[in-house]
């Protein structure tokens, strides 16, 4: 039971962890997104109707991406070209996602799609414990264990990364050194909503097998939680994302295991446990904290 | 809120100001339909009938006027959850559990008291319950961000889907009607625990503590010191510190007066409208109240106008799903455009939260 809580919560916790990324990338640019909720919804019916349509699940991951795109463009035009309040912006966008993937996820509900199988990896994942805890999964999650290292390079080691972090640090000093912060910020915030969109899709191809309305329930919110508790830090937001991935499964597992628990005390177990690791994390995690970040965060200093 | 314009802010032509927000008013709400329309017109149907029939069966009926009123009253009252955390510069987007919660304990009560408890009794008790519950539900957000110095943004919104599972939990648990069929719900509140109607219209008296509750903020707001004092804080919290504001006391107050509001919504929901909890009970009567209030601009006597306009909007859902088979949740688009618009249209003056 052990294992199949672990390994629930790797599977369960790639959706999270691709939104926590997104979420990562935007706000290391300056940019907080409620929105990644919503982003986490198109993506999920994006990807599952490109799915349907085209049969390939690989298809359905860059439909759920461009959705989760397209509505994170939306927030960058709202809230770095016309200035709006940033929380206001996202939950908007959390709402226009909602009616959206209801009017046009009616025709979606109860069909079939071939959705993403898991692919046992060779020799790795005959080893005990191990093995059926990260090397028996569908593709997307071993994408997962790629796309950590390869945001983490880029953010840190690379030219586009110091860029990022000059939008979120100091901005001004983005633009006396010639570039733009806007540009900068719309890229952080796009593409950090193409990933909450392929975290969204994981959900709707690969792990529920379906489409149904407000699917996510909850997890955008979670992964905007996340990243600040991981201090904005890419292998941070891999470790919460597992462990919330595992609060999350934990009642399917313990249901298929007979246990008899009501489920909706346990539904509540992340977002307590959310609530929780803030707090006794607290004031450490601000210090990590981007300073134009902080500008959105700490409106009132109590 | 004072860093919202993080992007290089620009001056718009500095229109004068009265016909300039009309006209932008307008234009967005334009735009917003015409979008909403091209999307209708993408699931092949006709958007100038659903339209038409939309503004004849809702805008034209006394009957839907009234349930438009009963819909606001509760969205009014979530939106001054809102407003009132919002003028110290706090984000309370924690509404939606507030609702919950007040009701919830609100119901709880109702049991406590039983249903045949004089009215009077029966109304007292639960309003107190929905208050202390809203106001503690807030309070748990208040205190993590004074203690822990957590964003209150981001822990009023983990705690509405705790506030969700809370409910479900003890409605398909204990407090399940065994008596109801099918849908599982709570037991119904007494007869004297319903609020009565308006004379011989449809509209509970909530609506009258909607109003006196938007009222009472704005004489507050304009009126008093404490009024004055939040304001500051708001403004620049620095500033109030330095000028010796007890902060800490005013950001508490005004956070836990927002979850008291919401948990006020709550309780008139449900002893109004509703009489009984349902696993749809809240229907994100945070979240809009939540865009009510920045429809209104964060001004307590607007909210009433913005709070019967998102009410006109979420009853459309119904005469979308009934005449053009449109799932009801559809209008959140209309909803979120028509934020889109607003937001895009006049944030760039002076974003006041």
């Amino acid at each position: 039971m052990i294992i199949d809580i672990l390994s629930g919560g790797v599977r369960g916790g790639t959706s999270l962890l691709f939104a926590g990324l997104g979420e990562t990338i935007s706000e290391r640019a300056g940019v907080i997104n409620l929105g990644t909720e919503g982003a986490m919804l198109v993506g999920a019916l994006g990807g599952y109707a490109v799915t349907f349509h085209t049969g390939s699940p690989w298809l359905g991951v860059l439909g759920g991406a461009a959705a989760g795109a397209l509505l994170a463009l939306v927030h960058a035009v709202l809230v770095v070209s016309r200035g709006a309040n940033q929380y206001a912006s996202g939950l908007t966008l959390f709402f226009l996602a909602l009616g959206l993937t209801a009017l046009f996820g009616v025709d979606y509900v109860s069909r079939q799609i071939t959705a993403f199988t898991p692919v046992k990896i060779p020799v790795l994942g005959d080893i005990p414990v191990v093995g059926p805890v990260l090397f028996d999964h569908d593709p997307l999650v071993y994408a997962g264990y790629v796309v950590v290292p390869l945001v983490a390079w880029v953010m840190f080691r690379t030219r586009a990364g110091l860029l990022l972090r000059s939008a979120g640090e100091r901005a001004d000093a983005l633009g006396v050194n010639g570039y733009s912060v806007v540009a900068v910020r719309y890229a952080a915030v796009v593409s950090g909503g193409a990933l909450a969109g392929i975290g969204g899709a994981h959900i709707s191809i690969a792990y529920a097998n379906s489409w149904f309305e407000n699917m996510i329930a909850g997890r955008g919110f979670i992964a905007v939680s996340l990243v600040i508790f991981a201090m904005w830090h890419p292998v941070n937001v891999l470790l919460g994302a597992y462990l919330f991935g595992a609060a999350l499964s934990l009642a399917s597992v313990l249901q298929a295991n007979g246990v008899d628990v009501n489920q909706f005390a346990l539904n509540a177990i992340p977002f307590l446990m959310t609530l929780v690791v803030l707090t006794v994390l607290g004031k450490r995690t601000l210090r990590k904290a981007p300073d134009e970040l902080l500008k959105v965060l700490e409106t009132a200093k109590a | 809120m004072t860093g919202v314009a993080v992007g290089a802010p620009r001056r718009t032509a500095a229109l004068t100001a009265r016909t300039g927000t009309a006209a932008r008013w307008l234009a967005a709400c334009t735009a917003a339909l015409v979008i909403f329309s091209a999307f209708i017109l993408a699931n092949d149907v006709d958007p100038l009938s659903v339209l038409g029939t939309i503004w004849t069966s809702v805008l034209t009926e006394p009957r839907q006027v009234e349930q438009i009123l009963v819909r606001a009253t509760p969205f009014a009252l979530a939106a001054l959850a809102v407003v009132v955390p919002g003028r110290a510069g706090l984000v309370n987007v924690g509404g939606e559990g507030q609702v919950i919660v007040g009701a919830v304990a609100a119901a709880g009560a109702g049991m406590w008291v039983g249903a045949d408890a004089a009215p009077a009794v029966a109304v007292t008790v639960m309003v107190l319950a929905a208050v202390v519950a809203g106001g503690a539900w807030a309070g748990i957000a208040a205190a993590l961000r004074l203690v822990g110095d957590v964003n209150e943004a981001v822990t009023t919104v983990l705690l509405n889907f705790v506030a969700l599972y809370l409910m479900l939990f003890l409605i398909l648990g204990s407090w399940r009607d065994d008596a109801a069929m099918g849908q599982a719900t709570s037991p119904e509140i007494g007869p004297g625990a319903k609020l009565p109607l308006l004379g011989t219209s449809g509209v509970h008296v909530g609506i009258v503590v909607a109003v006196i509750a938007a009222l009472v903020i704005w004489f507050a707001f304009t009126r008093t010191t404490w009024g004055f004092r939040l304001t500051v804080v708001g403004g620049n919290p620095e500033a109030a510190r330095r000028a010796g504001l007890p902060v800490t006391v005013l950001l508490l107050s005004a956070l836990v007066l927002g979850g008291v509001l919401a948990g006020l919504a709550g309780y008139v929901h449900l002893a109004g409208a509703e009489y009984k909890l349902r696993p749809t009970f809240g229907a994100n009567i945070g979240y809009i109240g939540f865009l009510a209030s920045w429809l209104a601009r964060h001004r307590p006597l607007a909210v009433l106008v913005s709070a019967a306009a998102v009410a006109a909007i979420a009853i459309t859902g119904n005469t979308l799903q009934i005449s053009a088979g449109l799932p009801a949740a559809s209008v959140n688009i209309l909803m979120g455009l028509v934020l889109v618009a607003v937001l895009g249209w006049t944030s760039v003056r002076k974003a006041d939260a």
